[in-house]
């Protein structure tokens, strides 16, 4: 699967995070704080900007420090009563094996006060009676409808950022991807992504896919404007295309690779097909796409790319013969966002499973298959083998948490997944 | 008594101490007593006893510190050229300086490596044939390029007769000092198929849920490692929500950690018990055959399987208008 560099090379410590420092720094030591007593504002509001490393700050400080982070997407939930059952869930009493927690309530702004009915009072609620640091992010901290979070939160403001934290992060990725990017390039990226970190690691990946090299006029070419949203705007015109040539010409327009154009097309196309014969023909031929490309890929004969195009995008949107014509919106690739909202979860998983392939002579990936179902149920109902196990495995803490499958964790994912990324 | 897997507690450590594979057992132990052997091909289904026969071979061969000139890798976590190139390489073209005849290395789950890692594992045991032995195992010994095949004895496991796991599990219980009631074990039986690996963990779970291990506890355990998911997510496509059925799909992907290859396995037995017309099953399975065919060649699992989700929904609302 295509894997976005903003997922794979996402800080995991504090230390790897660009720029915003004293906000970081404020961000951890009140955490912190927490250990030795709850502190008069019971949650922080980190705003700021998209891309400036709200998010990617507070999963940093978990992973680091391990916290369990217990994310809630504010803008997801919906109504007041979902936020306040998994939000009771995450302030509840301490867990069986009593790992410390952060609550994450992301994108607060992003709420749809209509549809979202009393989540705001939820919110409100889920801090006044935390047991654990909760943290809200948004981008503007000032939107009149959270007014009275803000009264309950202490506010970090994170910044633009600017050239010398971004560059010298972009540098070790080119470097890490063997890219020969010129100085020039990058800067002139950040300066037209406006510090955006997020679209400048993105764009840099668009820029330099199928390239070893990126100068200055491949970034200057380009037409400038916000991707996501030229995305939606071309895959709409797909989607309602009538003939093959006119759907095919998405791949031009659309500024990302193949790949993740695929994901895009493979997320919204049962979306806007809704007619059962229509959305299965659709299916099948993106399913038949799926094998070329992994040909193309495999073996590197890159024809087949030519038949992957043209049953993605015409296969796709002439597969509409009774579906009607709809306003249904686009959405960003679900699997995507999943992948980088788990990575933590499989991360567990992964370590979990090479542990037991060392005692067991067998490969993490078959120990996940053949013994995590067994080692689970061992776990969830039988303490003392579950301990005399975690010795024999050399199981940790975390790693025991995730075995005995703690309702926040199965459930956190569950929610995830349902989760659409704006 | 310190707690243990018991299935590698029990892991026979002689060829002797193995009940089943009889035939290959004794060809094996004709190499350990005149201690010479080919490059081995060992290809069966999970859970026969292919490693435990690696790493007996290697204990009767070289007694208790075979560790020293013994190696296994696992080519579905170390696979790729480069691990060939360099770990297998080193590793194989050192001459043993313990008096040993040679080296063995044991390459599991050889069918998840590259034709390309295969090619160059032909050539690395070709070249060190004199210092270092090579026994492969695998599932399925098609996906073994046929040079590689054709300069190994292949030895073709099977699963283990109801017999033979009804002895180890036995063994295991009294040892343990677990009790198992007569439908206990049977249960087990029944749904190891002739895996021993999962037969033994079976009863280990069901141990430690109840004193007793019976019809019941077995059952539990059978319905909790194998997700009910699986039918859930049938349910919703053929109900027409394919979105929620797809999302289901991706979670017991991602956060379970199923493979595609399980979930195919699960959907083609669900097909039988379906109230559909029999003509609609066969062609189900048709698709479902297909599906599972791309996964071995490396499809992606989410979009095959949606696809075939998409085909099942599609099924549904065609028999629920007539």
């Amino acid at each position: 699967m295509h894997v976005p560099w903003t997922v794979k090379y996402r800080p995991r410590r504090l230390s790897e995070i660009a720029g915003n420092q004293d906000a970081v720094k404020t961000l951890s030591d009140w955490v912190k704080s927490w250990d030795r007593k709850v502190p008069s504002k019971k949650a922080l509001l980190l705003h700021g900007p998209p891309g400036t490393g709200k998010t990617v700050s507070v999963e940093a400080l978990a992973d680091e420090y391990g916290y369990d982070l217990v994310e809630i997407n504010a803008s997801d939930s919906r109504t007041g009563d979902a936020i306040r059952r998994i939000a009771g869930m995450a302030t509840g009493q301490a867990m069986f094996f009593g790992k410390k927690r952060i609550v994450l309530l992301d994108e607060i702004d992003g709420i749809n006060l209509r549809e979202d009915t009393g989540a705001i009072d939820a919110i409100v609620e889920t801090i006044e009676k935390t047991n654990y640091p909760v943290i809200l992010t948004a981008n503007d901290a000032w939107d009149p409808k959270i007014r009275s979070l803000r009264e309950v939160c202490q506010l970090v403001e994170y910044e633009r950022l600017d050239m010398r934290d971004v560059l010298p992060y972009l540098k070790r990725i080119a470097v890490a991807e063997c890219k020969e990017i010129d100085e020039r390039a990058i800067k002139l990226i950040i300066e037209r992504d406006e510090g955006d970190m997020r679209s400048i690691v993105n764009d840099l990946q668009a820029l330099s896919s199928g390239r070893k090299k990126v100068t200055y006029d491949d970034v200057a070419g380009l037409a400038w404007k916000d991707r996501k949203e030229d995305t939606k705007e071309a895959l709409k015109t797909m989607f309602s295309a009538k003939n093959c040539l006119y759907a095919k010409k998405v791949v031009d327009i659309v500024d990302i690779d193949h790949e993740m154009l695929f994901e895009w097309i493979y997320e919204n196309a049962p979306r806007q097909l809704t007619d059962p014969v229509d959305r299965a023909n659709a299916m099948k031929y993106l399913a038949k796409a799926d094998i070329y490309l992994r040909i193309a890929k495999r073996e590197n004969i890159w024809k087949f790319l030519a038949y992957v195009f043209d049953l993605m995008t015409a296969g796709v949107a002439l597969s509409r013969e009774r579906t009607e014509p709809s306003s249904i919106p686009m959405r960003f690739p679900e699997r995507i966002s999943l992948m980088s909202r788990t990575r933590r979860i499989r991360g567990i998983q992964a370590r979990v499973g090479s542990k037991i392939g060392r005692r067991c002579h067998i490969s993490s990936r078959s120990a996940v298959k053949y013994y995590l179902p067994y080692l689970r149920i061992i776990f969830e109902n039988n303490y003392e083998a579950a301990a005399g196990l975690s010795r024999y495995f050399g199981f940790d803490e975390e790693d025991i948490s995730y075995l005995a499958g703690d309702e926040n964790s199965t459930r956190k994912i569950e929610r995830i997944s349902t989760r659409l990324t704006s | 008594m310190a707690v243990a897997m018991w299935a590698e507690k029990y892991r026979p450590s002689t060829l002797s101490e193995i009940k089943n594979q009889t035939e290959i057992v004794n060809r094996l132990r004709k190499f350990a007593e005149t201690r010479a052997m080919p490059h081995c091909l060992f290809a069966g289904p999970p859970g026969t006893g292919k490693t435990t026969a690696a790493l007996c071979l290697a204990h009767d061969l070289f007694g208790q510190r075979y560790m020293d000139v013994f190696m296994e890798l696992n080519a579905s976590d170390e696979r790729g050229i480069d691990v060939i190139r360099t770990t297998v390489k080193e590793f194989a073209r050192i001459a043993t300086i313990s008096g040993a005849p040679f080296k063995i290395l044991v390459l599991d789950e050889a069918d998840n490596m590259t034709a390309d890692a295969q090619n160059a594992l032909r050539r690395t045991m070709e070249r060190y044939t004199e210092t270092c032995r090579f026994i492969l195992c695998c599932n399925y010994s098609g996906k073994i390029i046929e040079p590689i095949q054709s300069r190994c004895a292949v030895f073709r496991f099977t699963p283990l007769s109801e017999d033979d796991v009804a002895e180890y599990l036995q063994q295991i219980a009294k040892r343990e000092n677990v009790k198992c009631t007569e439908d206990g074990i049977k249960a087990v039986i029944e749904v190891a198929e002739g895996d021993l690996r999962k037969a033994i963990n079976t009863l280990q779970a069901a141990a430690s849920l109840k004193k007793i291990v019976n019809e019941d506890s077995v059952h539990l355990v059978v319905g909790r490692a194998k997700p009910k998911d699986v039918k859930e997510m049938l349910e919703l496509a053929f109900n027409g929500d394919f979105l929620k059925a797809r999302e289901k799909l991706r979670l017991m992907l991602v956060e379970y950690g199923l493979s595609g290859t399980d979930i195919v396995k699960q959907i083609h037995s669900e097909i039988f018990r379906m109230t559909i017309p029999e003509k609609n099953k066969i062609a189900l399975v048709d698709a479902v055959g297909e599906v599972d065919y791309r996964l071995v060649e490396g499809a992606n699992e989410e979009v095959q399987l949606s696809a075939l989700l998409a085909r099942l929904a599609l099924v549904a609302e065609r028999v629920n208008q007539k």
